[in-house]
């Protein structure tokens, strides 16, 4: 998988594209919008990562040119802009998904993978780890066997780190998902909610499955894969 | 009438000034008069009894008493006085009476009852005699020796009515005009007035209309060339320096934040990478206190930015019609286990149908702060209270809480941004100081209010104040 990152903050275009090719992809790195148009129309990448505010073209503008040569490459756009109209405005120019910054980088490899459609955002009815298992259908947790109740936000959370089991989730990631965008700011409920899920789901086994790591989130994993 | 209205007191002021004016003249002119007419009409009389003494009396001696008789009827018969009854009487020094003119032709009087002067009359004097009928008569006494050396009485005397009526006229119209003017020009100069002031009730309105998110409009100017005019022209001068100041200041924060975001994105990424790579683990605790720390930066100025655009006036993401009850209710069940783990009851008193338009969003975000800081200060085994009312066409939503209250001294500033009533508390619970600011903001946004009391015997109550929807109201051009 080839990805674009056209970015002209050098330090942010350092960290995204070491951690991304730590994800096994190939970045390329462009740092105006001028090379960045150039490299996109040279190249077939499977995903472009855009910065709007860019010198010579700016990412708008960038983005426009790549669609008006009906490409279809899933452009993830990366900007410190996040009024609404701006967000609306690229949206309707053919931007596929849209972080802004300061961004978590695991929520940057969650949308990349999920625009690329490739795991681990996991679809299948049954999730495992360890002996773990959630049943998306008829919405039940198990663990070694014995049924787990949970309430509503307690399953759809246990989900949403299933989704992808071994990745950090961050607070903000999973109020997101779990929550809303409303409940920003709101980030001590992820913790009591955690610890509530915890007990249920934790406690009587040696192996924690539940991890915190600190200042990043949490992630639920199989201790022994590691 | 208003009476704090300028009109009112204009108005007043300037009957009173009137009205004391009026009074004013009306004594003088009635002064003035009275004593012209009193005076005229002594000279009348005196004139009259000089002229009887030189001219007829003088040769009383020479023609006899008879030619005095005929002489004064003629010239002074009462036939010849209809519009006025005179009375003349001439006696002689030993009392006997040699003229007595009869009774007027309106028969006022009766002259034979007028008083004879008693004792020695040595000048001429004037007195005043009240006959039945509440007539007055002016008689003026006139002692005149003849050339002979003979002494006579001339009376010569006149009703007062014609000058009482005059008088009594003049009173009559002086009472009646002054309330007549006053009132005329009450009612003219509030008319004038109404329309002087017009222009001014309309900047009235006007200015009443432009808040924080409206200060592009402007005043209308009144092409008037008055101070109405200079005061119109000079407020939209302040006006224009307010918004300039507000957008400066907007700008400032909206950039502010703007500028943290790069370095931040660095920093987050970077500390992230380190967690990532496990590279040093005595340092993980280190970095991950880094990245929380970062992550509170971040919400800082992403909730800086928000409240800026919120009282910027940026337009709301969408505007629905929603159920405030319903709204509340789902937004505290998904909070609901932070109040179970402090065993905090939950009570609703949610009424139905409590429908106000707002990005739901937002106003979500509102109740989401409100409640957390309920919860965070209620009682463990308290209770908090979440409360959707409608009351003359305002929707209120009230969140309330059994905890410690608010310091008196800490109300005035609660909605201020980084305002920590709980200095200790807050920073330890990881909050930015910026939770009811947003909440603020979200309000004004929505053309609703907020206010804060403290309830009896402890705790405290957050009520926000919505336009209901339907209601027409300022609502649209906040949300325009």
């Amino acid at each position: 998988m080839r990805l674009l990152l056209i970015e002209d903050e050098l330090k942010v275009a350092n960290f995204v594209s070491r951690g991304l090719a730590a994800e096994k992809f190939a970045v390329d790195v462009a740092r105006d919008g001028g090379s960045g148009l150039e490299y996109a129309t040279a190249y077939q990448y499977d995903l472009i990562i855009l910065d709007l505010m860019l010198p010579v073209i700016d990412g708008s503008g960038v983005l426009r040119a790549i669609r008006s040569k009906n490409s279809h490459v899933p452009i993830l756009i990366l900007t410190a802009k996040d009024a609404v109209q701006d967000k609306v405005d690229n949206f309707e120019a053919g931007a596929d998904d849209y972080l802004t910054k300061p961004f978590s980088f695991a929520e940057l490899v969650v949308r990349v993978k999920a625009l690329l459609r490739r795991g681990p955002v996991n679809r299948s009815s049954t999730v495992r780890v360890a002996d773990l298992e959630l049943d998306r259908l008829s919405q039940q947790v198990k663990r070694a066997g014995r049924r787990i109740e949970l309430t509503s936000k307690e399953y759809a959370l246990l989900e949403y780190l299933m989704s992808s089991a071994g990745r950090v989730f961050s607070r903000n990631m999973i109020i997101e998902h779990v929550w809303d965008q409303s409940f920003d700011g709101l980030t001590n409920i992820v913790d009591v909610y955690v610890r509530h899920l915890r007990t249920k789901v934790d406690d009587g086994h040696d192996r924690k499955l539940i991890l915190t790591v600190r200042g990043a989130g949490y992630l639920i994993s199989d201790p022994n894969e590691v | 009438m208003n009476a704090h209205s300028l009109r009112f007191r204009i108005s007043v002021w300037h009957a009173s000034l009137l009205a004391g004016s009026l009074i004013l003249n009306s004594v003088l002119t009635y002064t003035v008069v009275r004593h012209y007419l009193a005076r005229g009409l002594n000279i009348s009389v005196e004139d009259h009894a000089r002229t009887i003494g030189e001219k007829l009396l003088v040769n009383l001696a020479d023609r006899g008493e008879a030619y005095l008789t005929s002489a004064l009827n003629e010239r002074y018969g009462p036939e010849l006085y209809a519009h006025y009854a005179r009375f003349i009487r001439v006696t002689r020094k030993d009392g006997r009476v040699l003229y007595q003119s009869g009774p007027p032709n309106d028969q006022s009087f009766d002259p034979s009852r007028v008083s004879v002067p008693i004792g020695l009359v040595t000048r001429g004097y004037l007195r005043k005699e009240n006959l039945p009928g509440g007539h007055q008569l002016l008689i003026y006494t006139l002692p005149f020796r003849c050339r002979d050396g003979s002494w006579y009485l001339i009376e010569s005397g006149r009703l007062t009515d014609t000058v009482d009526q005059v008088l009594y006229r003049l009173l009559l119209a002086l009472v009646l005009g002054l309330p007549t003017i006053v009132g005329a020009s009450l009612l003219g100069g509030n008319l004038f007035m109404k329309q002087a002031l017009r222009p001014l009730d309309d900047i009235e309105q006007q200015a009443e209309r432009i808040s924080s998110t409206t200060l592009y409009e402007r005043i209308p100017v009144p092409k008037t060339a008055d101070e109405v005019e200079r005061l119109a022209r000079s407020l939209n001068r302040m006006i224009a320096r307010l918004d300039e100041t507000f957008q400066q200041s907007n700008r400032f924060s909206a950039d502010v934040s703007h500028e943290l975001r790069t370095p931040l994105t660095i920093l987050r990424g970077e500390l992230e990478e380190a967690v990532r790579q496990n590279s040093i683990p005595q340092l993980l605790d280190a970095v991950g206190s880094a990245l929380e720390e970062t992550e509170r930066l971040q919400k800082i100025v992403v909730h800086l930015l928000a409240i800026s655009r919120l009282d910027g006036g940026e337009v709301l993401r969408e505007k629905v019609r929603l159920d405030l009850g319903d709204l509340a209710r789902t937004t505290t069940e998904q909070m609901r286990l932070l109040a179970d783990v402090k065993s905090v009851e939950v009570r609703y008193v949610v009424a139905q149908g409590v429908e106000v338009e707002g990005d739901p969003l937002y106003l979500k975000q509102a109740i989401v702060n409100l409640l957390d800081n309920a919860i965070k200060y209620a009682e463990v085994g308290g209770w908090v209270e979440v409360k959707v009312a409608a009351v003359d066409h305002v929707g209120i939503l009230e969140i309330a809480d059994n905890g410690p209250g608010i310091p008196a001294e800490a109300l005035p500033f609660l909605f201020e941004r980084f305002y920590r009533a709980d200095k200790a508390r807050s920073r330890e619970t990881g909050g930015t100081g910026l939770g009811l600011s947003i909440v603020k903001a979200i309000c004004s946004a929505h053309g609703a209010e907020i206010k804060v009391f403290n309830a009896e015997p402890h705790g405290s109550r957050f009520r926000t104040e919505f336009p209901l929807a339907g209601v027409k109201s300022e609502l649209g051009t906040n949300l325009a």
